[in-house]
C-alpha cells in the first residue's frame, strides 16, 4: 500500500485528480479518525481532514518518500494541534510542539500496519504506558500537563512513555514478520 | 550512561511522541545533533510512536462502534480538486517554481469557486449574500446533528429543517433528459414535483429542496424531460422515507 502511495503522490504531482481521489479512499479514514480522536467533534475532524487532503493536492512534494501513512499522520495531528490552539481558552495550558513534517523517520518496515494491529500492539501495553502516550498523542497536551492532570510525578511519566515506546515497537516488529 | 543522560533518554522518547512543548523540543533537537546514543534511541522510538496514530483509523464497521466519514466531505474535495485539475496547466517531475505557483493560484481560485458556487439552486445577488447562503449549506452539511439516509449514489440529508440531495455517484441522464426531485408532504398521497437538476460529469450534484423538512416525508427522484414534469413519467431511481 505505502508503494502504491508514492506512485500516487507521483501522479498527483501531474494533476492526476484519479490518483488523488485513490489516495483519499486509502487514507481519509486514518486522517478523519485521528482528527475526530483529537477534536472530538465530527465538524472539525471533517474540516482538518479536508485541510489535510487539500494540502496534499496542492503541496504533494511535501511527502518525499518512505511511511505515507505515518507521515499523514503527522500532518493531520499538527492541523488538529492548530484547532486546539484555536479553541484554547486557558492559555496557561501549554499545547506540545508541532511534529515534523518533513523527518523521514518513519520506519517502513511499519508501512503495512494497519489500526487492528495497532490497537492489538496497544492492548498489550501495561495501562500505566498505555495511558500516557495515548493521552500525549491524542489529547494534545505536553507530559507535563499529563504529569499534573494525574499527579503521578513527571520523571515517572517520561519513563513509562519510553518503556511503553520500546515495547510497542517490540510487539509491532513481531506483528510485521508475521 | 549516568542518571543526567538517562533522563535526557526518557526526554527523546517524549520528543518523539510530540508531547513537548516548544522550548523542551528545542533542547532535545540541539542535543540530538550532537549525541549519536540519543539519536539511535530516536530513531528506535520515531516509528513507535507514529504508529500510535494508525490505531485512530475509523472504519466503516459499526460494530466497533467507530464513525464513518460522511461522502459529501469527498464530494466536496474531488469537486475542487477536478475542477482546479482541468484548469491546472500539468506539472511534470522537477517543474520550475513558477509553475508550481500558477497550480497554487489555480488551486485558490477554484477553491474560492467552489465555495461560491456550491449552492447550486440559488442565483444570489451579492458576493456576501453567496458566502452567507453558503456558509450555511456547508455548516448544515457537515453538522453533527444531521440525519444521513444513504440512497444509491449519495445521501439525503435532513438538518434544521431542510433537506439536501446530496449525490457524488450519479450517472448522466439521457439526452433531452434531467433529474426531478419529488417530495411528499406528510400526510399527502401523492408526491409534489420540486427541482430539476443534472449533476456534473464526474455525477456530484447538490441540490437544496424548497420545503420544509418536518412537513416532509418522503424524497424521490426519476428522470424527466428537460424542464421537469408534473407528474413522474418514469420509475423513480430513488425513494426515500424520511420518517
Amino acid at each position: 500500500m505505502e508503494l502504491d502511495a508514492e506512485d500516487l503522490i507521483a501522479r498527483i504531482r501531474a494533476r492526476d485528480a484519479d490518483a488523488f481521489e485513490a489516495l483519499y479512499d486509502a487514507h481519509h479514514r486514518l486522517v478523519y479518525g485521528v482528527a475526530m480522536r483529537m477534536l472530538g467533534d465530527a465538524a472539525a475532524a471533517e474540516d482538518v481532514t479536508q485541510s489535510v487532503f487539500l494540502k496534499v493536492w496542492s503541496s504533494p512534494d511535501l511527502f518525499r518518500s518512505g511511511n505515507f501513512s505515518a507521515w499523514i499522520v503527522r500532518v493531520t495531528r499538527n492541523r488538529a494541534l492548530d484547532v486546539l490552539r484555536s479553541r484554547n481558552s486557558h492559555p496557561e495550558v501549554e499545547l506540545p510542539e508541532a511534529l515534523p513534517e518533513s523527518d523521514a523517520l518513519e520506519d517502513v518496515a511499519f508501512a503495512n500496519l494497519d489500526a487492528t494491529a495497532v490497537r492489538a500492539a496497544l492492548e498489550t501495553l501495561p495501562p500505566e504506558q498505555r495511558a500516557p502516550i495515548e493521552l500525549g498523542f491524542f489529547g494534545g497536551i505536553t507530559h507535563d500537563e499529563i504529569a499534573r492532570r494525574t499527579g503521578i510525578p513527571l520523571g515517572t511519566i517520561k519513563t513509562r512513555i519510553r518503556m511503553g515506546l520500546r515495547k510497542l515497537r517490540a510487539t509491532l516488529e513481531g506483528a510485521v514478520t508475521v | 550512561m549516568n542518571a543526567s543522560h538517562d533522563a535526557m533518554l526518557d526526554d527523546v522518547a517524549v520528543y518523539a511522541l510530540g508531547t513537548m512543548n516548544a522550548a523542551d523540543a528545542a533542547r532535545v533537537q540541539e542535543h540530538l545533533r550532537t549525541c549519536a546514543e540519543c539519536r539511535a534511541e530516536y530513531e528506535a522510538l520515531a516509528p513507535s510512536a507514529s504508529a500510535v496514530g494508525l490505531s485512530a483509523e475509523a472504519c466503516a464497521n459499526a460494530e466497533t462502534g467507530a464513525v464513518t466519514v460522511s461522502p459529501l466531505l469527498k464530494a466536496r474535495l474531488m469537486r475542487e480538486v477536478r475542477r482546479d485539475a482541468a484548469s491546472s496547466p500539468v506539472v511534470a517531475r522537477g517543474g520550475s517554481w513558477g509553475t508550481y505557483l500558477v497550480a497554487a493560484a489555480c488551486l485558490a481560485v477554484a477553491v474560492w469557486t467552489s465555495f461560491v458556487n456550491i449552492s447550486l439552486n440559488h442565483q444570489l445577488h451579492g458576493a456576501q449574500a453567496t458566502l452567507a447562503a453558503t456558509q450555511t449549506t456547508i455548516a448544515d452539511l457537515t453538522s453533527a446533528h444531521a440525519q444521513r439516509f444513504a440512497v444509491n449514489g449519495g445521501e439525503i440529508v435532513r438538518v434544521h429543517g431542510r433537506i439536501y440531495l446530496a449525490m457524488h455517484d450519479m450517472p448522466q441522464p439521457p439526452r433531452g433528459k434531467v433529474y426531478q426531485a419529488w417530495t411528499l408532504p406528510k400526510g399527502a398521497k401523492t408526491m409534489r414535483p420540486s427541482l430539476t437538476f443534472v449533476p456534473d460529469a464526474h455525477g456530484t450534484a447538490l441540490v437544496a429542496l424548497p420545503v420544509n423538512a418536518a412537513l416532509t416525508s418522503a424524497v424521490a427522484v426519476s428522470v424527466e424531460p428537460a424542464g421537469g414534469s408534473k407528474q413522474p413519467t418514469s420509475k423513480p431511481v430513488l425513494v426515500e422515507q424520511l420518517g
